[in-house]
Parts: C-alpha cells; sequence; structure tokens
C-alpha cells in the first residue's frame, strides 16, 4: 500500500468515521483532525512525482487506474485543507447549534468527507474511465451538500442535478467517441492519436467535454444553477462548495487541454479565416463569465449570494488564466484556484458567522456591527482584498499574473474585461463590508457578540493565509511550477517575494516583499501623523450631522438599499436576464418535447402512427 | 540597478516628502486659477500648509469609531507608499519592483481607506457620496485602463523606470503625447475623473448630500484628507508625465510639465457645472473609451 492509497482510504475512512461519531462534539473534533492527517498523508507524497496507485478495478477487458501527479497533488491540496478548515468551523458551536436546530449533522459531515473522497478519486484518475467514474461520484456527492438549507436549498440542488446530468451525458459522449476513434482509454494514447483528428472531430470533442466539464465549472451560458445552488444551504457546506468544488471542472479542463486534445490545436482551429480562433472563443467566454456574473453579484441583497456569484465569475479568471497556457498565465490561473479558495472560505465563514450571530444575511437588514465583531470584521476585510485583488493580498498577485499575461500576448479587450471584472468586484465587496460591518448599528444587534473561538479560530487561520501568500507568493508558485511541470509547460520565474518576467514579451517586473514593506511604512508614517496632532474624543454613532434633525435609537440613519443607485439608473437595462429566458426555452422544449412522446404513448393507435411515420420515412429514403 | 540600503531608505523617505511639497503648490495652483477665472486675487503662498497646520492642531477632533482613525491613515499611508512607485529625476525608489499595474492597484488602497472610514462614521450622505465616487471610480478607471494597456503595448514594458528612459532616449518624437495622441486625450478625461474635479465631482456636491464623504470630517480627518488630495494631484499628474510626456529630465522639466498638465484639468473644472453620476459614467464609457480603443487599433495596426 503506497501513500495514495493510503490517502484515498484515509479519506474514504472519514466519511465512515462522520457517519458514527458526526452527532458528537468529540466526534467532530477527530474528524477535523484526520482531515489534518489526510494532510500529512498528502505531503508524503512527492508532488513532482507519479504516484500510481496499487488499486485496480477490471471491467470487461479494460483495467481502471488511479494515480496522482502535480496536477492531482496541488488540487489534492486545496480540497482536503478547504475541507480541514471547513470541518473545523463547523465542529464546535456552530455544530451544537446546527445539530439541535435541523439534526441533520451527520449529512454535513459524511457530504463532507464523501465530497472530499470522490474529489480525490477524481483527481487521481489515470485514464478515461476513472475520468469519468470520478466525475460522476463528485457530481452526485455535491447534492449531499447541496440539500441542507431548506426547501430553497433542495430546489436549487435539483436544478443542479438537471446540469450535472447534462454534463454527465455530454461527458460520456464525448469519452465515448473518443474511444470509438482511438481504439484506447489511456491518456498516452490519445493525445498522439488526436493530432491526426479532423477540425470536425476537435469542434465536436472541444464543445462536448470541455462545455460539458464547464458546467461543473460555472462558466457563461452554463452558470445560472452555481449561485443559489451553493449560497442556499447550510453555511459550512456552502464554505466548501464555494471554495473548491466548482474547481473540479477546471481540473478536468486542464485534463482535457494536457491530455487528450492539446491547446495548440485549439489555437490552430480557426473559426473565420485565420483570425479567430477555437482558444479566442473560449478565452472570450472566460472574460464574459468574469464581466456579467460579477455585476450580478453587485446587484444581490443577500450576502451568501453576493459572494456566490462572485464565485462564477473569479473561475472566469482561472479559466482565462489556464488558456493563455504561457509561463505566466496558467501559473496566474492555478494560483488563483488556491487564492480564491482561501479567501473566498473565509469570506463565507465571516458571513456565516453574522448569520450565526444575528440570524440573517440580508444586507439591507444589518450595518454597524464592526463595534460587535471586530474581529469577523478583520476577516472580512482581508477577504475583500483579496477577492477584489488590492496588494497587499493574495488576490492581487494572482490576477496580477493573469494581467501580464493578457498584455503580453496583446489582447486589450480581454485585459480590459479582466480589469472591468476588477472593478466591479471592488464595488460589489465594498457594499458588502459596507451594510453589513460599517455604518449604524440597529437597535436589535446591540447585544450581539463577537463570532464563537471554534469558528474565530480557523477564519483567521485562513485571513493569515490570504495575507502571507500576498507578501510571499514563492510559497504557492513553488507547486504551481510543479504542476506547470506536470503540465509541460515552462515554468513561471518566481522569487519568495514576487515573479521576474525575463523571458516575456514584455518587461515589468513584481516584488511584494518590497511592496508591503514600503505599504506599511506608509501607514506608520500616516499613523505618526494621525497620532502626533490633536487627541480625538469618541462619539456617539447618533451624534451625526443630520442636517437640523435630532437622530434618536429608533432612526435607520444607514445607506444600504439599491446602494450603487446612479450606476444602476445607467445599465439597469442591460440586465435583461437573456440567459435566464436561455434557460426557461429549453426547460419548456424539453417539456413540451416530453409532453408530445407522452402523449404519442396516450394514443390509441400507437401501432398505427408508428406505420404511418415508418412509411413516410421508407418513402422518403427510396425517393 | 546596484545601490547600498541607506541611499534607498534616503529615497524612499525623501519621495513622499517631496511629493507632499509639491502637492500643496498643485492645490494652490488650483485655488490661483480658479480665483483668475472669478476675478479674486486668492489665497497667499503657504495658504495649503496654514490650512493643514490648522486642521491638525484644532482642538475639538471628533472620532466615529477606529475603522475612522484607521481610514484616514490608509488614506494618507496609501499614497505615501505610491509615491515610492512612482521614479522621478535622481530617484527611483522601488519603481522597478511594482510597475505600472501596481502602482494602479496601490492608489486603490487610499480610496478603499477613505471609503472604509467614512462608512464608520454611520452618515448616509457620507455612504452616498461613497456610492457616487466608487461609481465614478468604475467610469474613469475604464478608459484610464485602456490608456494603459496601450502605453504598455507600444512601449514594451510596465515598468515606469524603462518606459521613461525610452521616451528620453528618443526625444521628443518618441514621446507618449506624440505618437499615441488619441491614447493622450482619452487619459485627459480619466485625469479629469481621477482628481475629482468638476463636472465629476457629485460625490461631493456639497448643497444636496451636505460634501458626502467629508460630512462627519473635522480637524485632523479633515487635514488628512487634505494631505491625501495633494498627494493626489501630485501622482495623477506625474504618472500622466510619465506615461506621455517623457517624464522629467531633470526636477524644472518634470514641475513644469506636472504643472502645465494640471493647467487642464483646473482650468476644465472652474468653468463647467456638475455631471449627475449617471451621466458621468455614460459620458466616461463614450468619448474617451472609443478615442482609446482607435488609439489601440492604430498601436496594433502598426
Amino acid at each position: 500500500m503506497n501513500a495514495l492509497d493510503l490517502l484515498l482510504s484515509a479519506s474514504l475512512g472519514t466519511a465512515l468515521i462522520a457517519f458514527i461519531f458526526s452527532r458528537f462534539l468529540m466526534g467532530r473534533m477527530l474528524l477535523t483532525m484526520l482531515y489534518a492527517v489526510q494532510l500529512v498523508i498528502l505531503f508524503q507524497i512527492a508532488p513532482a512525482s507519479v504516484v500510481v496507485s496499487e488499486m485496480t478495478f477490471q471491467i470487461w477487458d479494460h483495467t481502471l487506474r488511479w494515480q496522482f501527479d502535480g496536477i492531482s497533488w496541488f488540487f489534492a491540496l486545496i480540497t482536503i485543507g478547504s475541507a480541514f478548515f471547513v470541518s473545523w468551523f463547523a465542529s464546535g458551536e456552530y455544530g451544537k447549534r446546527f445539530e439541535t436546530d435541523t439534526g441533520s449533522s451527520r449529512l454535513l459531515h459524511v457530504g463532507l468527507g464523501l465530497n472530499v473522497f470522490s474529489m480525490l478519486l477524481l483527481l487521481a484518475s489515470g485514464d478515461l474511465l476513472s475520468l469519468f467514474l470520478g466525475w460522476e461520484l463528485v457530481s452526485w456527492s455535491g447534492v449531499l451538500l447541496m440539500v441542507l438549507g431548506g426547501t430553497d436549498s433542495r430546489a436549487a440542488a435539483v436544478r443542479y442535478v438537471t446540469y450535472a446530468i447534462t454534463a454527465g451525458m455530454a461527458v460520456f459522449f464525448g469519452i465515448i467517441l473518443l474511444y470509438t476513434w482511438t481504439g484506447s482509454l489511456a491518456f498516452e494514447q490519445i493525445i498522439s492519436a488526436s493530432t491526426s483528428f479532423s477540425p470536425a472531430q476537435l469542434w465536436l470533442l472541444t464543445a462536448l467535454l470541455i462545455g460539458g466539464f464547464s458546467i461543473k465549472m460555472g462558466l457563461m451560458p452554463f452558470h445560472l444553477w452555481q449561485a443559489p445552488a451553493y449560497a442556499l444551504t447550510a453555511g459550512p457546506a456552502m464554505a466548501f462548495l464555494g471554495a473548491i468544488s466548482a474547481r473540479m471542472g477546471l481540473f478536468a479542463i486542464i485534463l482535457v487541454l494536457v491530455k487528450m486534445i492539446s491547446l495548440q490545436q485549439l489555437i490552430e482551429l480557426y473559426i473565420f479565416a485565420d483570425f479567430f480562433s477555437a482558444r479566442d472563443l473560449l478565452a472570450w467566454i472566460a472574460a464574459i463569465t468574469i464581466i456579467l456574473p460579477t455585476y450580478t453579484a453587485l446587484r444581490q441583497t443577500d450576502a451568501r449570494l453576493l459572494l456566490a456569484w462572485h464565485g462564477i465569475g473569479q473561475g472566469g479568471y482561472m479559466m482565462l488564466g489556464i488558456l493563455m497556457m504561457d509561463r505566466m498565465g496558467s501559473a496566474g490561473g492555478l494560483m488563483h484556484v488556491f487564492n480564491y479558495a482561501i479567501y473566498q472560505a473565509a469570506l463565507i465563514m465571516s458571513v456565516v458567522a453574522i448569520i450565526h450571530r444575528t440570524g440573517t444575511a440580508d444586507l439591507n437588514k444589518l450595518g454597524g456591527l464592526v463595534t460587535r465583531m471586530p474581529l469577523t470584521f478583520v476577516v472580512m476585510l482581508i477577504g475583500i482584498i483579496g477577492l477584489a485583488g488590492l496588494p497587499p493580498m493574495s488576490g492581487f498577485v494572482s490576477k496580477w499574473m493573469i494581467y501580464r499575461s493578457v498584455l503580453n500576448e496583446g489582447m486589450p479587450l480581454i485585459f480590459l474585461a479582466t480589469v472591468i471584472g476588477t472593478l466591479g468586484t471592488i464595488l460589489s465587496v465594498y457594499k458588502l463590508i459596507h451594510n453589513s460591518f460599517l455604518g449604524q448599528l440597529r437597535v436589535e444587534h446591540h447585544k450581539v457578540a463577537e463570532a464563537p473561538w471554534s469558528m474565530m479560530i480557523p477564519m483567521l487561520l485562513l485571513s493569515a493565509i490570504v495575507f502571507v501568500t500576498g507578501v510571499m507568493p514563492g510559497l504557492v508558485l513553488e507547486y504551481v511550477a510543479l504542476v506547470q511541470q506536470a503540465m509541460g509547460i515552462s515554468t513561471v520565474n518566481f522569487h519568495l517575494g514576487g515573479i521576474d518576467s525575463s523571458g516575456s514579451s514584455i518587461s515589468g517586473d513584481l516584488d511584494m516583499i518590497w511592496v508591503v514593506i514600503v505599504l506599511f511604512s506608509g501607514f506608520a508614517i500616516g499613523a505618526l501623523l494621525f497620532l502626533s496632532s490633536g487627541k480625538s474624543r469618541r462619539v456617539n454613532q447618533l451624534d451625526n450631522y443630520a442636517g437640523g434633525h435630532f437622530l434618536t435609537a429608533r432612526n435607520q440613519y444607514h445607506y444600504s438599499d439599491n446602494f450603487y443607485a446612479g450606476l444602476m439608473h445607467q445599465i439597469r437595462p442591460w440586465y435583461r436576464g437573456s440567459f435566464k429566458w436561455l434557460e426557461e426555452s429549453v426547460i419548456s422544449i424539453t417539456t413540451s418535447l416530453g409532453g408530445l412522446f407522452k402523449s404519442f404513448f396516450h394514443q390509441p393507435w400507437t401501432a398505427n402512427w408508428l406505420l404511418a411515420g415508418s412509411t413516410l420515412i421508407m418513402i422518403w429514403l427510396v425517393l | 540597478m546596484r545601490m547600498g540600503y541607506q541611499e534607498l531608505i534616503v529615497e524612499l523617505l525623501l519621495m513622499p516628502l517631496v511629493a507632499f511639497i509639491v502637492g500643496m503648490f498643485m492645490v494652490l495652483m488650483m485655488r490661483k486659477v480658479a480665483a483668475k477665472l472669478q476675478r479674486r486675487i486668492g489665497p497667499p503662498l503657504l495658504q495649503p500648509l496654514y490650512d493643514i497646520v490648522k486642521l491638525h492642531s484644532k482642538t475639538t477632533q471628533i472620532s466615529h469609531g477606529l475603522i475612522h482613525d484607521i481610514g484616514i491613515v490608509m488614506a494618507v499611508g496609501g499614497y505615501i507608499a505610491a509615491e515610492t512607485l512612482l521614479p522621478v529625476p535622481g530617484m527611483n525608489g522601488i519603481a522597478e519592483k511594482g510597475g505600472l499595474i501596481t502602482l494602479l492597484y496601490v492608489m486603490m488602497i487610499p480610496s478603499l481607506g477613505l471609503a472604509l472610514g467614512v462608512g464608520q462614521c454611520a452618515n448616509p450622505n457620507g455612504s452616498i457620496g461613497i456610492s457616487r465616487a466608487l461609481t465614478a471610480m468604475l467610469a474613469y478607471d475604464i478608459p484610464f485602463v485602456i490608456v494603459m494597456f496601450g502605453v504598455a503595448w507600444h512601449f514594451g514594458t510596465t515598468n515606469l523606470v524603462e518606459l521613461i528612459s525610452i521616451q528620453q532616449a528618443g526625444g521628443i518624437s518618441t514621446w507618449g503625447a506624440v505618437q499615441m495622441p488619441l491614447l493622450a486625450l482619452a487619459g485627459l478625461f480619466a485625469l479629469q475623473g481621477m482628481l475629482g474635479k468638476q463636472p465629476f465631482e457629485i460625490y461631493v456636491a456639497p448643497a444636496e448630500i451636505a460634501t458626502g464623504p467629508m460630512v462627519e470630517m473635522g480637524g485632523k480627518y479633515l487635514g488628512g484628507l487634505f494631505v491625501m488630495q495633494c498627494f493626489q494631484l501630485y501622482t495623477a499628474s506625474v504618472l500622466y508625465v510619465t506615461l506621455f510626456l517623457g517624464g522629467g529630465e531633470n526636477w524644472l522639466f518634470l514641475l513644469v510639465k506636472a504643472f502645465g498638465v494640471l493647467l487642464i484639468p483646473f482650468t476644465v473644472a472652474f468653468l463647467f457645472p456638475r455631471f449627475r453620476t449617471e451621466d458621468l459614467v455614460r459620458l466616461m464609457w463614450k468619448w474617451p473609451v472609443l478615442l482609446g480603443l482607435i488609439g489601440l487599433a492604430f498601436i496594433s495596426a502598426r
């Protein structure tokens, strides 16, 4: 039994133990420790090496294989890491209340364990069949975590299932086509055989495989299911799903681009003569996925939905980075997977902490919580700086690499799209923190306490990672470089503090350590200036300018609803819900087709209809 | 470039200090321009300094909480850091470790600090002001990013030190403004928005939302914002000079160019009324974006 077998069995064991013990505090603490054990085992596997599992499985004359390489290792690190922090977060006081309120602790923890296990199985897939097996397991185990939030979340989960079945069928069809055309299910034979595919074959495969996998990723136009399915479920489940679940789609897309049809073929696959290639098409889909969901997030009034919509938008950055396939862009895309998972988990946890204490995530019913929950505020502040991609947090570094890569490739409009996404994110996350933590504290929240330590410590640890990997991106880039090696790309030139651009067509480096030192020195000088002048006096929040009126505790003196009124006045007509319309029309076509077939069976003269139909077809064939 | 740490530390201290002093004179110039256009005499030479000292030494200082304090510190500190990323004659600071994109994003930190501080004040007038200011940022940064991309693409670098040396080596004919006149024009629009001057100062709107972000600011809080404005004028104008006018061959040229650039937005500011937020967005996304995109098309055609 090698380390990979040990990891897979430890992961399955965690899910089994969750089934027995997750109702008890000690049991949940044990589970958290078991995820730590999985992390330890993962570090026993050298990320640069290829480890083949001794476990095999025979189907007909084909043997299913599992193996780990640099790509799998990197995604596994994020998966198990997220599960560890989420499990910790859900173990203490949150878990206790969750158990008494809903009684579904077991479902939550078994769901988490099974999700991690199936994700590891997917990441370890060594051929097309084990890939499909892992893909289906990941799709179905996701449902376990999506149904934890009552009726709404179950409706969202059903919607997800529809998409997941579509994705599964597309992928299955793609795999069958690959098997028919190459006669093999092994990656090595497929990548070598794929060079002789015709453009039509390539198009079909791209549509089926990348299209199928991008449903999980939430790329446009397959994004509608994701935000409600993730946001409406129980807090810890949302944190896990939001942090890593959708990235399994990205992992599978990387597999397609590296091990099935190479990106080079997509670059040479033109839509218009020598001008707009399949890769450009995918890059534009990624760019649109950055912009539109971000501006949908801007409109949300529920903090959970706001974050979930940003999750879809951030997926666009990762996809874009990967599609650049140069050393800078792919490194940026991969690093963004890591960075995003960490700050998204921290952000969702901070929102869950607010819900835990106040009972709502409605951004129009909160405000002023910074005085009551200061540590949670710090977590959210670090998280939003990361999500918005501003220095000194980690999100800046990965986005910087993506910007640079787009700049190197000379794609001005895509570059503009990435920055439009970032600006929209800044607006949206400021609304998030302003409406919940800043402004006037509501009367009913005067006695709210800080989140309990069992929830606070994992949140603070995650925020610490966001900051440290922002100052020293080299820590993450070390692993990113190994993934690039496994993908066969030349690795990014990095050092502890940042990136060296030598070798790219446009020069310009980044050294975050210096930027951060100078930034904090600047803050220190600003603080000196501030503290050296007259001493200030704290006043009550009602001691405010109100145009001659007196403010009392009953006054709602907090600006939160329709926060960006001026902007919305300008861009509201652009939100036409075209994609919702598209989804609804697909549903209605399916329903009416279903109705047609149904009425067919209810016909008393079915045989006559069949006879008439086949006669017509015969006549058409003969003619 | 290799140099001693002592020298670097001196540069890092000197760059923000010079920026602050020059910035104060830029505020003075703004007021003088306004006075000239309104046929007044205007303030004396050291008025900006008097104002800052006065605001910081007030005995009544009202704080609305820790984030209010931290916000002001971030607003000033963020610009102090940004100055070290902006190369000037004889001093490069850490410009080569950051570059154009980093500078753009570091310049957003003061805005974020200000936004947080204003949010803590719990005054809807302030929050409305911030919502408008962030919308304005979304509006003017889009043409500005097009401009930035075009310049980096044209010169083949995001390193500001290299940008300057390329333009200075080639003389006036290689200046960004000569090579890319459309982008330079679009950049002027963005500059006007970035400085938050009329007609783009709806977020202050004294008669409507009681000066917006500044509504709860007094004493050293307002003083901090005053200092921030000095830095902002300096940073924006020197950055524009760096991108389009070949940077500064020496301090005299740099200052002449920077003050000259600022003369345009100042003059425009006191001749125009203000736009509503949505009109601002529409204007920014139409003309400068159009100019910028045409400018980019010229670069790509080359």
